[in-house]
């Protein structure tokens, strides 16, 4: 059982994301201008629009079926007005960290993309006031593997292939193995940048909603995402197998069988959305 | 609805989403795919398009439905896993029907 030393230093150095020259330059930045306590719209719109690649992943994001502005929006500044600041960081977080693993970790993008729309689709049945940020919890909420894979790639590997060979979980190989698990390190890292607390529940506990105390809905539509789209197939996050749904979680939820095969249907029919390519 | 890349795409096949760049709609949902449009597609660097009729699997069902079994393998004692894995089997039959 690894100690709470090793924890520390783990977060440490999980934490000092903008100092490591093992992190690409355009992570680096992002993660500095998220660290800002008090960012606002002309310095999220003023950055993007310096680096026009980024721009056009974003507006492509937000044009696609994940959010609900089909082929309408046509600006950053008119998408941060549509969707506000906290989904459009989100955004921005999601595209550059999971455009690195494109390599190391095929498959985690379409995962994370279809829990995204997984978790907008349950959060509007729910009649939730801001599904987009919901959506953005469920882009977001295995940022942990990235980050862990990019600060400790070698023994990242070695976890992966432990899940593999011993039949179990990537969660549990992590518990297993390593001092905090990609949910630890995505809610540490949440923290840091300053995002709502909504967001640093989804990501930090979804593997355990029950935790959650102050976004136990979210928390709770995110793990559950998790579920549906790992039961459908769809990508890759590091084991094959379908977590199981807390007990809890899935009373909050109350989801009716139509519910869920709504949720299968509108995975599979946006299931084209663009970010790693191009 | 189908998504296929566009080496596979042939005269006479129907638009099912509207084709995108950026956020520009280039051809509408419903367009009738002509040779031209298809070399135009080609050349503007889209991957794959969406196009109507009922999707063709990469994989054989059998084979889908052993590896929905096998994702599903370390949950056969609870009850309300099992009623989730229903239903996707239900929709997963269903893309192949």
């Amino acid at each position: 059982m690894p100690d709470n030393l090793e924890m520390q230093r783990m977060r440490a150095r999980v934490e000092a994301i903008n100092a490591l020259p093992t992190v690409p330059s355009n992570l680096r930045q992002i993660s500095i201008m998220l660290g800002k306590p008090r960012l606002t719209m002309d310095e999220i719109s003023r950055f993007v629009a310096n680096d026009p690649a980024l721009a056009i992943k974003v507006l492509r994001m937000v044009n696609s079926a994940a959010y609900g502005f089909p082929g309408r929006i046509s600006s950053v500044s008119h998408a941060i007005m549509l969707l506000g600041l906290n989904v459009i960081r989100g955004l921005l977080l999601g595209i550059s960290v999971f455009e690195l693993m494109q390599k190391n970790m095929s498959g985690l993008w379409e995962h994370s993309c279809a829990c995204a729309v997984a978790a907008r689709c349950i959060a509007q049945k729910k009649k939730m006031k801001e599904p987009e940020e919901v959506s953005i919890c469920g882009l977001l909420h295995d940022i942990g593997k990235v980050i862990i894979m990019l600060q400790y790639p070698s023994e990242y590997e070695q976890t992966l292939s432990e899940a593999k060979g011993k039949d179990i979980s990537l969660f549990e190989a992590e518990k297993e193995s390593l001092a905090a698990t990609h949910a630890d390190v995505g809610l540490w890292l949440s923290q840091k940048w300053c995002f709502p607390i909504n967001l640093v529940e989804a990501i930090g506990y979804h593997h355990r909603p029950q935790l959650s105390t102050r976004a136990p809905l979210e928390t709770a539509i995110v793990h559950v995402s998790n579920s549906i789209v790992r039961a459908k197939g769809i990508g890759f996050a590091g084991d094959p197998f379908v977590s199981a749904i807390h007990p809890g979680a899935w009373q909050m939820l109350q989801l009716s069988d139509d519910d869920i095969r709504d949720v299968l249907t509108q995975i599979d029919e946006s299931i084209s959305i663009p970010g790693g390519e191009a | 609805m189908r998504r296929i890349p566009i080496d596979e795409l042939q005269e006479g096949m129907v638009l099912a989403k509207p084709l995108m760049r950026d956020t520009m709609i280039i051809l509408g949902e419903g367009v009738v795919l002509t040779e031209a449009w298809i070399s135009r597609i080609e050349d503007m660097g889209i991957t794959t398009v969406f196009i109507e009729g009922s999707a063709e699997q990469v994989i054989p069902k059998e084979e889908a439905l052993s590896q929905l079994n096998r994702r599903f393998q370390h949950l056969s004692d609870q009850p309300h896993m099992m009623a989730l894995k229903k239903i996707v089997k239900e929709h997963i039959e269903g893309l192949y029907a």
